[in-house]
């Protein structure tokens, strides 16, 4: 028997999507093997912020682009994209290095949770909001990060991960976040997201010999929605010339050091990954850091001096007291818990070292939009 | 509210979890309209809620909502921000060695 089973990422509406899921799940033979894989339990957190204040946003005075970029993404170009063709190449994970399996499982569920908070964050943000630009975006931005996640997800069955959602039968905690270091944080997120993976794409497609799994064939696609995310974040932020002025700008310095200053170091905790890929984690860095800092001058009128000869230094110094201090923290005991003070206190140090190179200054364009380009 | 007591509320919820190739979600929704403040904590009740690979699972359920004391709740208006690197996307854990 043929039976032509339309995929839900096909979906435009989501009943249509919910009754094709529901058909598909009866040719879906993977569950039964749900059993016999590894529990991974997923534990986004839950916030609030201020939503009288989301809903105070006026995005009349960029209305122009706001209205062209919602159009884009209800358009959704990306529809349709995320699910397995012919390019989804068979996966080895049986011959796979164990180090290299372990970073790699490490790198799926890690950005499968990143997704799936991401989602709960907008769907929240939708939902609490009255606001209809807003409420719109965050629905689109929910859309697209749920679809992410569902891909990774896929790729982590193939490997043998289940993840559990499970968790919203546990006592969950409502954390609090005003709404400007939301934006902050997730502009420099999506935009940061974007950076290291169209990086690693152009890098696989001169390299595929190290293209060592197929997810990797789609992060093209899969970085511009993160690009267009930080639009929508940018516009946000330039409705408001305060947000990005005065005594914000430390603020913003803040969010680029420690956004940068931990992808390094987290970078630099998975080398077989990053080996693997062929990618030296000192030349990606500096890399992503310039193309992050090109893009972010769209909104932020500072960039990071990342030439400056105590930029490079002083990560290598956070690197290591963070190493330390880890080990410092398994080793335990007195002498442990002195040295881990110590480790403590050389990544404060590293640090403020790294936050008070002076930024460099610019004028802010007088269009915001920016195309992916990379 | 109180300044130091907590206080429980029960409310009717719709859990809904998405467990698809193309939507992986989970989210809960309170039937009567009420909403939660920072510090407030939220349990579903009953078993838990399993979605097998490719369904889309909607279930009504009853939740207790935690209140927060004003205490708690000022305390969680001054403090979460510092967590507010946890929106940040790393692609790895904070783990130093797996």
């Amino acid at each position: 028997m043929n039976i032509a089973v339309k995929h839900s990422a096909d979906a435009t509406t989501v009943e249509e999507g919910l009754a094709i899921q529901e058909a598909n799940a009866k040719f879906d033979s993977k569950a039964a093997t749900d059993l016999a894989m590894q529990n991974t339990l997923l534990t986004p957190r839950f916030y609030t912020t201020d939503f009288d204040e989301l809903d105070a946003i006026d995005v009349s005075s960029v209305r122009e682009d706001w209205d062209k970029l919602i159009d884009q993404m209800e358009a959704d170009p990306n529809k349709g994209h995320f699910k397995k063709n012919e390019d989804w190449d068979h996966v080895d994970w049986e011959g796979m290095e164990p180090k290299l399996k372990k970073e790699f499982i490490d790198f799926l569920v890690s950005s499968c949770t990143a997704e799936f908070s991401g989602c709960v964050l907008y769907k929240e943000m939708k939902r609490r909001g009255n606001n209809k630009d807003i409420t719109q975006l965050f629905q689109l931005m929910a859309r697209d990060e749920a679809r992410h996640a569902g891909f990774i997800n896929d790729a982590l069955r193939e490997a043998g991960v289940a993840v559990n959602l499970g968790f919203l039968t546990q006592q969950k905690k409502y954390t609090y976040f005003r709404p400007k270091f939301i934006y902050y944080a997730t502009y420099l997120s999506e935009k940061i997201g974007y950076a290291r993976y169209i990086t690693i794409f152009r890098h696989l497609e001169a390299h595929p010999e190290h293209r060592f799994h197929p997810i990797f064939k789609w992060f093209q696609e899969w970085c511009n929605d993160e690009f267009s995310h930080g639009e929508a974040f940018a516009l946000l932020m330039k409705t408001d010339p305060k947000l990005t002025s005065g005594r914000n700008v430390l603020w913003i310095k803040f969010f680029l050091t420690a956004v940068y200053a931990t992808m390094y170091v987290r970078d630099h905790q998975r080398p077989a990954f990053h080996n693997a890929l062929g990618v030296d984690p000192d030349w990606y860095a500096h890399e992503v850091f310039t193309k992050t800092s090109a893009l972010s001058r769209q909104i932020f009128p500072i960039t990071l001096d990342i030439d400056h000869p105590r930029w490079q230094a002083g990560l290598v110094r956070l690197q290591k007291a963070n190493a330390d201090l880890a080990e410092a923290r398994a080793e335990g005991g007195l002498s442990g818990r002195l040295r881990s003070l110590g480790a403590q206190m050389r990544a404060a140090a590293a640090f403020v070292g790294l936050y008070t190179i002076p930024a460099k200054k610019h004028a802010l364009p007088v269009s915001t939009r920016m195309e992916p380009a990379y | 509210m109180g300044l130091l007591t907590r206080e429980f509320e029960r409310a009717p919820c719709t859990v809904e979890i998405s467990h698809c190739f193309e939507s992986l979600h989970a989210h809960v929704r309170f039937n009567n309209g009420t909403t939660v403040y920072p510090g407030d904590s939220v349990k579903v009740h009953g078993p838990e809620i399993m979605a097998p690979y490719g369904m889309v699972v909607s279930e009504d359920r009853e939740a207790t909502i935690i209140r927060a004391s004003a205490l708690e709740r000022l305390w969680t208006r001054l403090t979460g921000d510092f967590e507010v690197m946890e929106l940040c996307e790393f692609s790895f854990s904070d783990e130093v060695t797996l």
